[in-house]
């Protein structure tokens, strides 16, 4: 039998169980372990329930299907007694750091293939040539506390949303929030935004903004702001466009 | 035909206890509504703490005999990480405020007189309780109360304090 891959790749199932290769494997690491003078490692390298010992028996075992059985044990107790040493100096041996760093190598690879899903999803739902999203920032904030803001496009309520105290504050530390993205086809499009809130002397407040505007091709960013207009002592609702 | 009449029948009691029952193990949708405050509550920001949501009404008797035992419950229990919401299923605010001021809640009371949170919840009786764990899991659900019911809500907020 040849193997293509590297047998430490190979999964413990293909180890046949009472196999007479483990315990004659595990015996040649006890007797180099007990040359080289470490009682630890040689506990460590009889124990088969172990991965330290088993991980080194196991591997070489599958080529002592087809090879010799004391060329198995051989690289087998070669094997663990570097490993069994470095248990016994209490560094972690090498093969956990290369699993280790594997497995980290494996999170980072999720992450980037989450965020790139995620980028995805939001390519294919909202392509660019009819994509429109609309913000929401509030600037000071001293004659206004938003409490909600409501939007309807060519007369129909696509988004309404309410502010905790916690979205209010973030608002006010300079977040910005996306309130809405959706569709449009290209053509001339209205959008209306109706804020409530608490005005100056925490009267209850409602004001609404209008803008009419052109949806071409290419991606069509608003921002509704919020802002104080001083002179007047009084909030400024405005609809802006991005270029 | 007695079969098919039985089996309807069976149906028609699981079903509602199916429909909001299946929330058990998953996330707990999230929302948010207006209080009788005036406030807006978000669930997402409880996360971290035990949550408790009562869906009741004004109109159903099991409401009226359980709400005064659920905010005894949220006065013992309000310090240790634990949160209860109850979501009204009135169509109007003053009903929920009235019967607020008459029992004495002073728990927060959520309005949600569009229904859209009651129809997340899958909640087709009065009342339904939820207990959510501060992973933000849905672990038990209650259809209807029963004098001492609140003993069962009791060991099972305990155990998610626990947690």
């Amino acid at each position: 039998m040849s193997h293509s891959r590297p047998t430490a790749q190979l999964p413990r199932a293909v180890i046949p169980r009472g196999s007479w290769i483990l315990p004659l494997a595990a015996a040649m690491a006890l007797t180099t372990a007990l040359a080289s003078g470490s009682v630890a490692a040689a506990t460590a390298a009889t124990d088969p329930t172990t991965s330290t010992a088993a991980a080194p028996t196991d591997t070489p075992a599958t080529d002592a299907a087809a090879a010799t059985a004391p060329d198995a044990s051989a690289p087998a107790a070669a094997d663990a007694a570097p490993n069994a040493d470095a248990a016994a100096s209490g560094a972690p041996p090498e093969e956990f750091r290369s699993l280790d760093s594997d497995v980290q190598d494996l999170k980072k690879e999720v992450l980037d293939l989450n965020k790139d899903l995620f980028v995805l999803e939001e390519e294919l739902l909202f392509p660019a040539n009819t994509q429109v999203a609309v913000y929401v920032s509030l600037d000071v904030g001293t004659f206004f506390n938003v409490d909600s803001v409501t939007l309807k496009v060519d007369n129909k309520e696509v988004a309404n949303y309410l502010y905790t105290a916690r979205e209010a504050e973030a608002l006010l530390k300079g977040g910005v929030h996306r309130i809405f993205i959706g569709n449009l086809k290209v053509g001339k499009h209205e959008l209306v935004a109706f804020f409530s809130g608490k005005g100056p002397h925490e009267r209850d407040y409602k004001r609404g903004a209008t803008l009419n505007f052109e949806k071409g091709v290419g991606a069509k960013y608003l921002e509704l702001k919020i802002s104080d207009r001083l002179r007047k002592l009084q909030p400024e609702f405005i609809i802006k466009e991005w270029e | 035909m007695r079969l098919v009449l039985l089996f309807l029948s069976a149906l028609a009691v699981a079903l509602p206890v199916a429909a909001a029952s299946r929330l058990k193990g998953q996330a707990a949708p999230d929302f948010v509504l207006k209080s009788l405050s005036g406030e807006n509550v978000r669930l997402s920001e409880f996360r971290g703490q035990v949550v408790l949501i009562n869906f009741w009404a004004s109109w159903a008797g099991p409401s009226r005999m359980e709400m005064p035992r659920l905010e005894k419950i949220s006065a013992t229990y309000r310090s240790n990480g634990f949160v209860l919401l109850g979501v009204n299923m009135d169509d109007t605010e003053s009903s929920a405020s009235n019967f607020a001021t008459a029992y004495g809640i002073t728990y927060p009371l959520l309005l949600d007189l569009r229904k859209e949170v009651v129809r997340r919840y899958a909640v087709e009786t009065v009342p339904v309780t939820v207990l959510i764990d501060r992973s933000g899991t849905v672990r038990y659900v209650h259809k209807d109360y029963r004098i001492g019911a609140e003993q069962t809500y009791v060991a099972e907020i305990r155990t998610l304090l626990k947690e």
